[in-house]
């Protein structure tokens, strides 16, 4: 079905509880590269020290023994060609890192945005959005910082040790081991240093959060400031926060300007020493000048990129810490949107039989009790009762939203649990009391639902069947207008319409309608009404019901009752028994009595 | 209305003598701590290119004079250096850095207060999140500019300048070549920082399309499952990463391009001073420190080089967001007090609306031509259907807004001859969704009166029906209500914005009712409530309910800006117009909601 495939790894299965090596095998298919990278990297790190032994050949074979000529033509054309080197692939070595974080961050955004569509409802129910969101964006920066930055700088800082003193002990052996002296002391500081900064930073942000929170109240609730004349307490709460913020700044700042002094008199002392004992030895001849003069350079690119380590293996925290809540998303099983072993072909017909249906979110904690009634297609069934009587629960049932806990649901005969979940929600469509509408057009927020192009002359139909066209029309963008966009806002009754519009585009056997039209005036109710109704055509269709009106011709009414259907029939054959049904319509009849009561009151007084 | 558009998607700004002007203006106020931070930064710069000058010291005047007591000599000078350096270093990082959040803590606080005093025109017309950018990432970007994005400069400047001299000292000949091989380094950095900054920002408007899609993939899950749009959906949020992957992959490698350019070309200018020195060494003009000196500098001019190109390409986004700040602190507000205003100590008695047009925008009247007149303590409820114009009076009667025809009289004054502050101050507001602020209920009350009392604070709560159930909650008045209020109920955030309305004690109460249904208990409570609040005053409700419209002493029915019809409750249900049609759809609507049968009983308990 898909055109392409967005991502080449089920990230799923990637998963362990290390999360160091969780990291490295979600790059999978990558690791070519970034070894790649680390290779590179190692090259050009190894010219660039190979630049100081030739500067100590410049020094020793050139210059002190005064051997100028063609000795120099070749020392600087070396020069050159290693700068060249070392150049060229520092860059191939970037390239190759930031093309693997890169394309390793865009297949976990796909695999995680197709994840999270596929999770099942049951999931979304649960779940908060602004953490969901959160974990999909600032943690998978995370994770591409880990790729692109932490790693590939530990790894550069390593190599240029490793390189460096390497270089080092080939020059001299003792001077290498005097120059390093310092350097656990240099990462045990860094680190030390850092965990304290990123707690501070923490802080730091938080109040950064709170101070916008501070400030958005304020801009929503601009009427009531006004109203009460509150202009300069809000002032002054305000600069409490904002003066907060500056104290945990300064704070954060004030570990900075402590640490990196310290740092660099534990590196300026480190590098002073072996200068003075390099100096000696060459002194006493135990050294070459040129050895000494590539010495100190070496030791130079030794000691100073050591301060940063610290910082990046506290970052590469993070990093883990991202992957974690990610995996957290990631090990939830999706549902299967093809799995199942009944495919019919075409439209299915609309019979629906429920079986002793039993439905519980929790242990112990049933919404649906023992649900059992059939309705032949095109049948209108409508569900009434109280909230949180169970209405809701069964119509999520018929999509598959969620499964029965037990009973069976049958379909034109067939247990919906053997039709895969993409044919089963082909077949039905929901037009929800505040349906949600996509931030695009309102022309795409139609054919929303439909996998095919679709003629503009469609699309103009079905709105006009939706009794939606005029409204429409009237926006200066028609068709095109965005959802939301500023100046063009959708009443809850339009939206309604629009997802009538996209029900009836869809074209589905099975239809469930929340009618509830209470916000709305009369005469965008007798407009819905009738879309509503031209909808319903042909079409079996589950009617969560809040008024009687809406009720009084379907071919069967459920009357609920903490889950249970207390009454079933046609509204003829619940009239004749006395119960809720009754009591309910009777209040409609009482109504109009007590209208008719109250206007001649007012005639009378 | 234009002014937020057209700044909008600006990224660029130019640096004109104006706005520099101002920007130093922002530092005018902690000129100490710039004296302080650039001295600092000074001298770490200077020590910078002073120490490779003395390594290289220790190579001529040591080693090869073979002076030990040299040697020692130029060590402890050298780690004088880095004491004093890191001094210095610990200065500058403490003076700009705490300037740093000083100029960002003023900003804010200049610009919030600013925004107090705008009109509510101004919030109409511009979305929060414009106004909240201008006090987070505009605030940083400006601030960063001014402090940090001036050391940076400065340190660049005089790291070269010093090194250009040393160089010069060590032998002007090979220094020349250096010279001439700045500009070329400089021009280079400066095109790749711009380019490397475009992508970055590209890279960043994407992945806000990006939150964006996940936000609505994720609200959206139940429409997106029903109508399987599950691989459509992939396929163009696939788009969105893919534009992310192609911005920041370019972002990456340009930036990995960056510095060995540099380097390569600093290598090239280094041969050349190799090979030029290898000759000067000859004639006696060069030593071997001096080689190894002019190595270290060339080596190390990436870095200023590099720091002040960044600095530059991060100028013209500063300036963009400068433009935008400025733009907010100069905006005038549209309502505010005349050169010249009455003293009022009240605004109690008749208000009287003569000949009142207001239009938002031109060509599109809201209010075309009100007259009315209202007695004190009298009641007017405001009846008709949305849009029609009934919110705009009560804006105009709270003087948000002023009309732009004709006169809205206090007590026969033209109530532009108040104060604004008078005018508020003595207004008490209940709006249709009530806001209430983050913080503990008893906050949320005291608001309407910054010194009152706990008890007072009960009092209201008491005559706003509220008392009973802020007791039931878990820790009473000290509860906090959640961002905006949201732990409370629509009913239960009413009751507390009618009761803060009560501590205010105000001589005007208005109210907009609530249309969403809230249950038959918390209704009858803010029934009672909006009578205590209305008793002895001049009021206006914007009706929905048929018990406050009934017991008005006036009631307005007001479409398409205009008053349909005007009178009592008996005349206009006599006259069988617009209100009669009006009132009986709500009398059967009220009904069937207070017969509904499914509501049980245990559901309108309050808590």
């Amino acid at each position: 079905m898909l055109k392409k495939n967005f991502y080449d790894l089920n990230l799923s299965k990637t998963l362990t509880k290390n999360r160091l090596i969780g990291l490295l095998r979600m790059m999978k298919g990558y690791h070519w590269l970034y070894i790649g990278s680390t290779t590179a990297l190692a090259i050009a790190t190894i010219s660039r020290t190979g630049v100081y032994l030739v500067l100590r050949r410049f020094v020793d074979d050139v210059i002190i023994a005064g051997n100028f000529g063609s000795n120099l033509t070749n020392i600087i054309l070396m020069f050159i060609g290693l700068a060249l080197i070392q150049g060229g692939f520092s860059f191939i070595s970037g390239w190759l890192a930031s093309k693997t974080a890169e394309s390793a961050t865009r297949r976990l955004r796909n695999y995680l945005f197709d994840h999270l569509q596929r999770l099942p409802y049951a999931y979304h129910a649960e779940a908060k959005t602004g953490d969901l969101i959160a974990r999909s964006t600032s943690d998978v920066d995370a994770i591409n910082r880990f790729y692109g930055e932490q790693a590939i700088g530990i790894g550069r800082i390593l190599l240029m040790f490793i390189v460096n003193f390497i270089a080092l002990l080939q020059l001299n052996t003792r001077l290498a081991l005097y120059s390093v002296i310092a350097i656990p002391v240099i990462i045990a500081v860094s680190i030390f240093f850092f965990k304290r900064v990123s707690k501070a930073y923490e802080a730091y942000q938080e109040q950064e959060a709170t101070l916008s929170n501070r400030l958005q109240e304020n801009l929503t609730g601009v009427r009531v400031v006004k109203a009460f004349a509150r202009q300069g307490y809000e002032s002054y709460k305000f600069d409490q926060e904002n003066w907060q913020k500056f104290r945990l700044g300064k704070k954060l700042l004030s570990l900075h300007s402590l640490f990196w002094p310290v740092s660099d008199i534990i590196c300026g002392a480190q590098m002073l020493t072996s200068f003075f004992l390099g100096a000696v030895m060459a002194l006493n001849g135990t050294i070459t000048i040129g050895t000494y003069i590539a010495f100190v350079s070496l030791v130079i690119w030794i000691i100073w990129p050591m301060r940063g380590l610290g910082r990046l293996i506290v970052q590469t925290s993070t990093g883990m810490v991202s992957y974690h809540r990610i995996s957290e998303i990631l090990k939830q099983d999706r549902e299967s949107l093809t799995e199942g072993e009944y495919h019919p072909e075409g439209d299915l017909d609309g019979e629906i039989i429920f079986h002793h249906v039993r439905f519980q979110y929790e242990e112990n904690n049933p919404v649906l009790k023992d649900v059992n009634f059939t309705c032949q297609p095109g049948d209108v069934i409508a569900l009434l009762g109280s909230t949180g009587s169970g209405k809701t629960s069964l119509v999520n049932l018929l999509p598959r939203f969620y499964d029965a806990t037990d009973g069976q649901i049958t379909l034109d005969g067939v247990d919906i649990k053997k039709y895969t979940r993409k044919y089963l929600r082909s077949q039905i469509g929901i037009v929800e009391q505040e349906p949600f509408l996509f931030s695009r057009s309102i022309k795409e927020n139609i054919t929303y639902g439909v996998h095919r192009e679709v003629a503009v002359e469609e699309i103009i139909q079905a709105a006009k069947f939706a009794a939606i066209h005029d409204v429409i029309k009237d926006f200066p963008k028609g068709y095109d207008t965005l959802v939301g966009e500023r100046g063009v806002t959708l009443s809850g009754g339009q939206k309604q319409r629009v997802a009538i519009a996209r029900a009836l585009l869809k074209n589905p056997r099975i239809l469930i309608l929340d009618d509830s039209t209470s916000s709305v005036d009369t005469e965008t109710e007798a407009q819905i009404r009738s879309a509503l109704e031209h909808l319903m055509q042909n079409r079996t269709t589950f009617i969560i019901a809040h008024r009687i009106q809406s009720v009084m011709d379907a071919d069967l009414i459920l009357v609920f009752d903490k889950g249970e259907i207390v009454q079933k029939g046609t509204h003829e054959a619940l009239m004749k028994q006395s119960g809720m049904y009754r009591e309910i319509f009777d209040i409609q009849t009482r109504i109009e009595v007590e209208l008719e009561k109250e206007i001649s009151s007012v005639d009378l007084s | 209305m234009s002014t937020y558009h057209s700044l909008e998607e600006k990224d660029y700004g130019k640096l004109t003598s104006q706005v520099s002007k101002r920007l130093l203006a922002l530092l005018k106020p902690h000129w100490k701590w710039v004296v302080g931070f650039l001295l600092c930064i000074a001298i770490v710069s200077i020590v910078d290119s002073y120490t490779t000058f003395l390594s290289s010291r220790i190579i001529d005047e040591g080693i090869i004079a073979g002076s030990r007591d040299a040697i020692v000599k130029i060590v402890s000078t050298y780690g004088a250096m880095i004491l004093l350096q890191a001094v210095s270093v610990f200065g500058f990082i403490y003076l700009v850095g705490v300037l740093s959040e000083r100029v960002r803590y003023d900003l804010r606080k200049h610009m919030f207060n600013h925004l107090q005093q705008l009109s509510l025109s101004y919030f109409s017309q511009t979305p929060v999140g414009w106004i909240m950018s201008r006090l987070t990432s505009d605030t940083e970007r400006l601030s960063d500019l001014m402090t940090w994005g001036i050391l940076d400069v400065t340190w660049a400047i005089i790291n070269i300048a010093t090194a250009a001299v040393f160089m010069f000292i060590i032998n002007a000949n090979l220094a020349m070549i250096v010279i001439l091989m700045l500009p070329v380094l400089i021009v280079i950095a400066i095109r790749f920082r711009t380019r490397i900054l475009y992508h970055y920002r590209r890279s960043r408007k994407m992945n806000s399309k990006i939150t964006g899609a996940y936000n609505e993939g994720i609200t959206g899950v139940r429409v997106i499952k029903a109508l399987s749009r599950e691989d459509d959906n992939l396929e163009e949020f696939s788009e969105l990463t893919d534009g992310m992957y192609e911005a920041s992959f370019k972002a990456a490698w340009l930036s990995a391009l960056f510095l060995p350019t540099v380097q390569i070309i600093s290598a090239v200018g280094l041969s050349i001073v190799l090979w030029r020195a290898g000759m000067q060494v000859q004639i006696g003009n060069m030593t071997i420190g001096g080689i190894q000196a002019f190595v270290s500098y060339i080596t190390f001019i990436m870095w200023p080089i590099q720091d002040m190109a960044r600095v530059y390409a991060q100028m013209q986004n500063a300036v963009a967001s400068a433009e935008r700040i400025f733009n907010l602190i100069d905006t005038e507000p549209d309502v505010k007090n005349r050169s010249r205003t009455l003293d009022t100590d009240n605004i109690q008695g008749d208000i009287r609306f003569e000949n009142v047009h207001f239009h938002y925008e031109k060509d599109d009247p809201v209010i075309q031509g009100l007259n009315f007149h209202v007695k004190h303590g009298e009641m007017v409820a405001l009846v008709g259907p949305t849009g029609g114009g009934k919110t705009t009076i009560v804006n105009l009667l709270c003087r948000f807004y002023e009309p732009t025809q004709g006169t809205i009289y206090f007590n026969n004054i033209d109530y532009r001859d108040m104060k604004l502050q008078d005018i508020q101050s003595r207004i008490g507001v209940v709006l249709q969704t009530p806001h209430l602020f983050s913080g503990s209920i008893k906050d949320n009350i005291r608001y309407g009166k910054l010194n009152a009392s706990d008890k007072d604070i009960e009092d209201a709560a008491k005559l706003a029906g509220a008392h009973e159930f802020i007791l039931k909650l878990e820790k009473g008045y000290e509860q906090d209500v959640g961002e905006g209020g949201n732990l409370l109920s629509v009913g239960q955030k009413q009751l507390i914005s009618i009761a803060r309305a009560i501590l205010a004690n105000p001589e005007l109460f208005i109210m907009d009712e609530a249309t969403s249904s809230v249950d038959t208990l918390t209704e009858a409570l803010i029934q009672r409530g909006m009578e205590k609040l209305m008793e002895d005053r001049t009021s206006f409700v914007i009706a929905h309910r048929l018990s406050t419209i009934k017991r008005a002493d006036r009631i307005i029915v007001i479409e398409e800006g205009q008053i349909e019809e005007m009178g009592t409750h008996r005349e206009l249900i006599l006259k069988q117009g617009k209100y009669f049609n009006l009132y009986t759809q709500q009398f059967r609507h009220e009904l069937e909601t207070q017969y509904d049968m499914f509501n049980k009983p245990e559901a309108t308990e309050l808590v």
